[in-house]
């Protein structure tokens, strides 16, 4: 029963989601546009990896604060991605479009067999069959020697993206990370417009009382399963660009720590708004790395954060801005 | 038309609807009474797609569609509502009401933007301005008095232009005045719906129906007009036998 309550708390924030203003997206992308000139190289390579672990948060977003599913096992998507990524540059192409091709499959149908059973569980069960699949994930890949073991496959080559006329060559810590920022902002993008629709009403009706939407005339199921569909999708962008930013891929991509990561971003920056979870992803890479200059426990940290926004601020970072976005919001 | 044939439902060794034929005619008023414990919710969940009947047909214009479950007799034009609010509340009284529109427009539309999906939201508050809540169109559900809670449930089944309403105790916890109101709108839908309607107030049972159909015990005691069933000694006995404990 907590759990579950927890879950509609967080949820429940999601309704916050429709006051956020339009300007809220430029304004946050001229900082990020000017960041390569303003910082070295070190903390580009922060940012890279704040947008990716974004592109996760935002991908638990649209299951906690549309659909009202706890995940606490959608790292699993973002360590498939990372590691067939890894596999197709180490050993079959290097074109980048063929292997995002080949991942977007591979995940399609891993999500689509988990999914089916998965989202027949409610409340606290998602949320456990979603981390057990995580972690037998995990625990496959570390024994399996195929797959590197626990050191996971090292020396991936980094490709460039060819685009009619010319190529990015990810090589460059600018042009990577300019490619992961269009890649995260058009994922956003993409994933808002999805659910600015019937579609996207129907998840909300789902998460406000899942159990009177059939009396309606929709079958839960189906709306419940794409969302799961979209959001490994997402999580699997995020996964794609992590061995070129690395250079390896380990085990714990799958791991308990990254999904749980992952649900703090939503939480920090706001559950149902999906552009809070990226600003979350930022706050909480940034955090870390800091943190970790300092201490060795800065999971504790994490820990601490995630209980003082539930308790103080369960509408994450996003909810302050309510205020000011209720006026602007046309009647 | 609801036809319900032979329907049977038990709760381990309680029988809770047994063997009930009734006519729910098109475009009427049908009434289920009872006491408590009748089976009246039971007979509502069984043709809903709630539960499961143990026996027994449920038609719908002459088809069968027993067993079948809620969203497939929501899409064939079977709107409940319930005893107990259940409605969005997070949500606006207007999302509420076109959430219910929209599951029946076309399936193409499912990815189009809703912030353009200007037909949708117009025949969402045309059917709050019906139930007169399109004041309240931008309001949280949540927000709402429970007299208009109630009324938005019922324009909740509406909104999807069904073929049989069912209503679960419409005027539960209501005030006179807001029964009252809920006489004239179940009135004025009559016609447009066949009703099915479970109440306990006596005087707007009496007031609206075409057909009135007394259960006791899951089985059905009486059937009749409404001056026929308050005629009936039977009726007056399972009631006063109720109301005195005597079970």
């Amino acid at each position: 029963m907590p759990a579950a309550s927890l879950v509609q708390r967080l949820g429940a924030a999601g309704a916050v989601r429709r006051g956020i203003v339009g300007w809220i997206v430029p304004a946050l992308l001229a900082p990020a546009l000017a960041l390569p000139w303003l910082v070295g190289d070190f903390y580009v390579r922060l940012a890279i990896e704040a947008f990716l672990l974004g592109a996760l948060a935002l991908s638990v977003d649209i299951l906690l604060g549309f659909a009202g599913l706890l995940s606490l096992g959608q790292a699993m998507y973002f360590g498939l991605s990372a590691y067939l990524t890894a596999l197709c540059y180490l050993h079959v192409t290097q074109s980048f479009w063929l292997v995002a091709l080949i991942v977007a499959f591979a995940v399609a149908l891993v999500a689509a067999v988990l999914g089916a059973v998965a989202i027949r569980a409610k409340g606290v069960y998602f949320a456990l069959i979603t981390f057990g699949a995580a972690e037998i994930a995990g625990k496959i890949v570390h024994n399996t020697r195929a797959l590197g073991g626990s050191d996971g496959l090292l020396g991936i080559p980094v490709p460039a993206i060819a685009l009619p006329g010319f190529d990015l060559p990810l090589r460059s810590n600018l042009v990577f990370y300019y490619v992961v920022l269009a890649v995260v902002v058009l994922v956003y993008l993409a994933v808002n417009r999805i659910l600015a629709t019937p579609f996207g009403s129907v998840l909300s009706a789902i998460r406000d009382n899942a159990s009177r939407v059939p009396y309606l005339g929709y079958n839960p199921f189906w709306y419940k399963f794409f969302a799961y569909l979209l959001a490994a999708e997402v999580a699997a962008a995020g996964g794609l660009f992590y061995p070129l930013l690395r250079g390896f891929v380990g085990p714990d991509l799958f791991g308990f720590e990254i999904s749980t990561q992952s649900v703090v971003m939503a939480l920090v920056g706001g559950v149902g708004t999906l552009i809070g979870p990226l600003v979350g992803g930022v706050v909480i890479t940034f955090l870390q790395s800091v943190l970790g200059s300092y201490t060795e426990r800065h999971l504790f940290v994490l820990g601490i954060i995630f209980i003082l926004f539930v308790r103080f601020l369960p509408g994450g970072l996003f909810s302050l801005l309510r205020g000011a976005s209720a006026r602007g919001r046309a009647p | 038309m609801i036809a319900v044939r032979g329907l049977c439902k038990s709760f381990g060794g309680l029988r809770a609807v047994a063997d009930l034929d009734f006519v729910a005619r098109e475009g009427g008023v049908t009434s289920i009474i009872g006491p408590n414990g009748a089976g009246k919710s039971t007979v509502f969940n069984l043709i809903a797609g709630t539960m499961r009947a143990d026996a027994g047909r449920v038609e719908l214009g002459g088809r069968d569609i027993t067993g079948l479950p809620p969203q497939r007799l929501a899409r064939l034009g079977i709107a409940r509502s319930f005893q107990i609010s259940n409605l969005f509340f997070g949500l606006s009284a207007l999302e509420n009401v076109r959430l219910a529109a929209q599951a029946h427009a076309p399936r193409r539309d499912f990815l189009a933007r809703l912030d353009r999906a200007d037909a949708l939201v117009a025949r969402a508050r045309a059917t709050l301005a019906e139930f007169g809540l399109v004041d309240l169109a931008g309001e949280p559900a949540a927000n709402l008095s429970h007299g208009d809670q109630r009324r938005l449930e019922i324009a909740l089944c509406m909104a999807s232009q069904p073929r049989v309403l069912m209503l679960d105790e419409p005027t539960q916890g209501m005030s006179p005045a807001e029964t009252l109101a809920v006489d004239a709108l179940i009135r004025s839908l009559a016609g447009r719906v066949s009703v099915i309607v479970i109440e306990h107030d006596i005087d707007l049972v009496m007031s609206i129906s075409d057909r009135v159909i007394v259960l006791h015990q899951g089985r059905k005691l009486f059937e009749g007009t409404p001056a026929e069933v308050s005629g009936s000694s039977a009726v007056r006995d399972a009631y006063l036998g109720a109301g005195h404990g005597a079970a």
